[in-house]
C-alpha cells in the first residue's frame, strides 16, 4: 500500500471536483436550496388557525358551552379527543403542540362555587414550549376566555384556573426532520454516481485499463476515491448543518455516532454504485438505473415525510431499504439525542455497508474479459 | 541508445556511459582518466525480443478472437500489427497488457513470462488503450504528474511536455483539447515512466490527416529513442510510414509477417506500370505475354496493369506500343504498397472492412 499514491488521487479528485460546477451544484447547492425551501414551506409562517386538542372528561353541557366559546374566538382549530385516551402518550406519539384538558367534576365545581367559596377548578393546558409563538397564542386565548367566564360566573373570583403543563416529547419541527434526512439523501446520490462514473465511464474511456498496467493498486485506488467520498460527505454534513443552525436556529448535535454512520453510508453507497455499474455497463443507463433505485428509495425511507403518514405496507418495505436506518441513525444521533436507538439503527447500516461494499469490491474488477 | 553506469575501479567514481543495448565501448573516467572496455547491457535479457508471443489463443464462446497466433518483437523496433477492426489486434495487444486473460499460449514480456510476472514489468512499459480519454477537469500538466506519480522510475514531465510539443497546452484541461492534442497527451501519459515497450493501440484513429501526422512524428521520434514500439492500426499508410516490421492479421490470424520491402516484395508487384484507357487491351495483353511479361492484367476500361521486374523493360514496353500503334490516355509507374499487398492476400480492401 502506497499513502503517497492515495493521497495524490485524493488532491486530484478534490481538484477536479472544485472545477466541476455541475458536481458543485448537486452536491451542496441543490441540498441547501432544497432545506431552504421546505424549510421555508414547512415552518408554518403565515397560519391563521392553530390547532387545539381538547379531552373533554367531563362532558357536561357546562363543559360543552366552554368548548363552543373556545370555538367562536374563531382562531382556534378545535380537535376533540374522547375522554379515555392518555393524553401525555397521546401527545407524545402524534407531536401534538398544545392540548387542553377539562377535569371530570368541572361543572359540578362550578355550580358548587355559588355556593361554597373555596370550589375552584383546575384545566390543564399541555403545551411544546419549542414552539413558543404558537402556544403563546394558543394561551392567551385560553386565558382571556377562562377570565371572561370566571368574571361573568362569579364576579372576579377565580374560580376556573389554567394549570401548565409543559410536554418536553420528541417535539420536533418538519425542519428537524428533514436536515438529517438530506444528509443522508446527499451522501448517497454523491456515493452512487461518484461510483458509477467510476465503473462505467472510466471503463469506456479506457482509464481502468490504463491503471491496470501501472503499478496503481486497485485497492491504493478505492481507498483514495474513498477518502474523497469522506471529503464530499463531511463538507456537505457541515453545510447542511450550518444552514440549520444559523437559518432556522436548530440544536444539532455532530458525535462520533453520526460520524461514524457517515462513513457507513459512502462506503454503502459506493458499494451500490459499484453494483450498478457492474449490471449496467452503458453510463448513460447505469445512471437512469441509480435514480430508479435511489429516488423511489428516497421516498419510501422515510427521508422527507415521517414513514407514520404512509400506509403499512410501505412502511414494511422502509424498513429492507439501507437508507430508511441512515435516516433513523442520523435523526436519534443528530437530534432527538436518543443514542441508543442511534446506535442500533447505526450497526444495521454499518452491516448493509460491509455487504454491499464487499459485494460492489469483490463482482467488479479492472480486467475485461 | 540506454544509459549505463558504471564505477571505475580506480578512483571510485560513477559516471554515465550511453550506447545502445549490447554495444561494447571503450570508456574514459571522466575523473581519473582511466581507460576501460565497458558492454552496454541487453535489455530483455539478452535475446533480442521485448516481446515474444507464442501459441497465443482467445475464444469467446463460439468466436475466435484470436487463433494461435505467434510473433516476436524485437528490442528497439516499431512493430505495427496492421488489420481491420475486429481483427483481433485490440485482443492481442490487450493480452499483452495483461488486461484480458489468454484463453491459450504464453507471452514473454522483457523476459518474464506475464502469467505471473507482470507486475514486475509494469514500471517498464507504457500503454496508449484504445480510445484513451483522460480525467476531464485534469490539465494537460496534472495529468502528466499524476500518472508519473504512480511510478517509482519517473520521467521528467517537463521534459516530455517539451518533446510531445504541449507547451502551450500545459495548463489547459484535458476536456478541452482537440482530438489530435488528447491523443498527444495520451502517448505523453504512456511515457511518464520512461518506458522501454511503449505500446499503442489505434493511436490515429479518427484523427483528421494533419493530426495523425503530429502523431506520426511523436512515434518516429520514440523510434530514435531507441524505445521498441508495439503499435496497432487499420491504416496502411501509417504502417508504411512508422513500421520496421509489419504483421497483417485478419480474422484472428496472422497472414502475412515481415519488414514493408519483405512484404511487397512477396505479396506486391515490386513496380506496376499502368496503361490508361489502351485500345485493343486483349491484343496488347497477349503480345505483351508473348515478350516474356509474366504478370500481366487488364482491369477493366482498357486499362492494363503490368508488374515491371527491372526499370529497362519499361523502354521495352514503350517501343513496342509504339511499333504497334497502339493508342492509349497515359502511362505511369506505381511502387506496389501494402494496400495491394493486403487486397492480395485476403481479397477484400483493408479501408473497406475498416469502414
Amino acid at each position: 500500500m502506497n499513502i503517497q499514491i492515495i493521497g495524490m488521487d485524493f488532491v486530484c479528485s478534490v481538484k477536479a471536483w472544485f472545477r466541476s460546477k455541475g458536481g458543485m451544484f448537486w452536491s451542496l447547492a441543490f441540498p441547501v436550496i432544497l432545506i431552504l425551501l421546505f424549510g421555508a414551506i414547512f415552518s408554518g409562517v403565515g397560519s391563521t388557525k392553530y390547532t387545539l386538542y381538547v379531552q373533554d372528561k367531563d362532558t357536561t353541557t357546562m363543559s360543552q358551552q366552554f368548548i363552543s366559546i373556545l370555538l367562536k374566538t374563531g382562531v382556534l382549530d378545535i380537535k376533540n379527543l374522547s375522554a379515555d385516551v392518555n393524553i401525555t402518550a397521546y401527545i407524545k406519539e402524534n407531536n401534538i403542540k398544545s392540548a387542553i384538558v377539562l377535569p371530570k367534576g368541572m361543572s359540578d365545581q362550578i355550580n358548587r362555587s355559588f355556593i361554597d367559596p373555596t370550589a375552584k377548578v383546575n384545566l390543564s393546558f399541555y403545551f411544546d414550549p419549542s414552539d413558543q409563538t404558537q402556544t403563546q397564542v394558543i394561551r392567551t386565548i385560553i386565558a382571556s376566555v377562562i377570565e371572561q367566564l370566571n368574571k361573568e360566573l362569579t364576579s372576579r373570583r377565580d374560580v376556573i384556573g389554567l394549570t401548565d403543563i409543559s410536554t418536553i416529547t420528541e417535539n420536533f419541527n418538519f425542519i428537524d426532520f428533514f436536515l438529517p434526512g438530506m444528509i443522508g439523501f446527499t451522501i448517497m446520490q454523491g456515493a452512487i454516481y461518484g461510483s458509477i462514473e467510476r465503473n462505467t465511464k472510466y471503463r469506456k474511456d479506457g482509464i481502468l485499463r490504463k491503471l491496470l498496467t501501472t503499478p496503481i493498486t486497485r485497492t491504493e485506488w478505492i481507498l483514495a476515491k474513498m477518502l474523497f467520498m469522506m471529503f464530499l460527505a463531511a463538507i456537505t454534513t457541515i453545510l447542511i448543518t450550518v444552514i440549520g443552525v444559523l437559518v432556522f436556529g436548530m440544536t444539532v448535535n455532530i458525535n462520533l455516532l453520526v460520524i461514524i454512520t457517515l462513513i457507513a453510508t459512502s462506503f454503502l453507497f459506493s458499494g451500490m454504485g459499484m453494483l450498478i455499474g457492474r449490471f449496467v455497463k452503458e453510463e448513460e443507463t447505469a445512471d437512469t438505473a441509480a435514480g430508479a433505485i435511489s429516488f423511489p428509495m428516497m421516498f419510501l425511507a422515510g427521508t422527507f415525510f415521517p414513514l407514520e403518514q404512509m400506509p403499512g405496507f410501505l412502511q414494511t418495505i422502509a424498513h429492507i431499504l439501507p437508507l430508511y436506518y441512515v435516516n433513523e441513525a442520523l435523526r436519534n444521533a443528530m437530534i432527538y439525542m436518543n443514542q441508543s436507538d442511534a446506535l442500533l439503527n447505526a450497526v444495521v447500516v454499518i452491516a448493509f455497508a460491509v455487504v454491499f461494499f464487499l459485494a460492489g469490491v469483490i463482482l467488479t474488477k479492472w480486467k475485461e474479459d | 541508445m540506454i544509459e549505463q553506469r558504471f564505477k571505475c575501479p580506480q578512483c571510485g567514481n560513477i559516471a554515465s556511459f550511453y550506447g545502445n543495448p549490447g554495444e561494447q565501448m571503450t570508456v574514459i573516467c571522466t575523473s581519473c582518466g582511466l581507460k576501460g572496455r565497458l558492454t552496454m547491457p541487453m535489455l530483455s535479457q539478452g535475446n533480442g525480443y521485448a516481446i515474444e508471443v507464442s501459441h497465443l489463443k482467445k475464444v469467446y464462446g463460439d468466436l475466435i478472437a484470436v487463433n494461435d497466433i505467434s510473433f516476436a518483437v524485437k528490442t528497439g523496433e516499431v512493430f505495427a500489427f496492421l488489420g481491420p477492426n475486429g481483427a483481433g489486434k485490440t485482443t492481442t495487444v490487450e493480452m499483452i497488457e495483461s488486461i484480458r486473460q489468454p484463453t491459450a499460449g504464453s507471452i514473454t514480456l522483457l523476459g518474464k513470462d506475464i502469467k505471473n510476472g507482470f507486475n514486475d514489468v509494469k514500471e517498464r512499459i507504457g500503454i496508449l488503450p484504445q480510445e484513451f480519454h483522460s480525467f476531464e477537469r485534469l490539465t494537460v500538466k496534472e495529468t502528466l504528474v499524476y500518472f508519473s506519480k504512480l511510478y517509482k522510475k519517473r520521467a521528467n514531465v517537463d521534459d516530455i511536455i517539451d518533446a510531445l510539443d504541449l507547451t502551450a497546452q500545459q495548463n489547459m484541461l484535458y476536456k478541452n483539447l482537440s482530438g489530435g492534442l488528447k491523443q498527444r497527451v495520451g502517448v505523453a501519459i504512456s511515457l511518464v515512466n520512461d518506458p522501454e515497450v511503449i505500446f499503442l493501440d489505434e493511436p490515429t484513429t479518427g484523427l483528421d490527416p494533419e493530426a495523425r501526422r503530429e502523431v506520426w512524428g511523436v512515434i518516429a521520434s520514440l523510434r530514435k529513442k531507441g524505445k521498441t514500439v508495439f503499435l496497432t492500426t487499420h491504416y496502411m499508410e501509417e504502417a508504411e510510414f512508422l513500421a520496421d516490421h509489419i504483421a497483417v492479421i485478419f480474422k484472428g490470424k496472422i497472414i502475412a509477417e515481415g519488414s514493408l520491402e519483405d512484404l511487397i516484395r512477396q505479396y506486391g508487384k515490386s513496380s506496376v506500370l499502368h496503361i490508361k484507357n489502351c485500345k485493343n487491351s486483349t491484343e496488347v495483353v497477349s503480345m505483351l505475354q508473348q515478350e516474356g511479361f509474366e504478370d500481366v492484367t487488364t482491369e477493366g476500361n482498357g486499362d492494363i496493369a503490368i508488374k515491371i521486374e527491372h526499370k529497362d523493360r519499361v523502354l521495352e514496353i514503350l517501343s513496342h506500343l509504339r511499333h504497334e500503334c497502339i493508342e492509349y490516355d497515359s502511362i505511369d509507374i506505381r511502387r506496389s504498397n501494402l494496400e495491394e499487398v493486403f487486397l492480395r492476400l485476403t481479397g477484400s480492401k483493408l479501408t473497406e472492412e475498416a469502414a
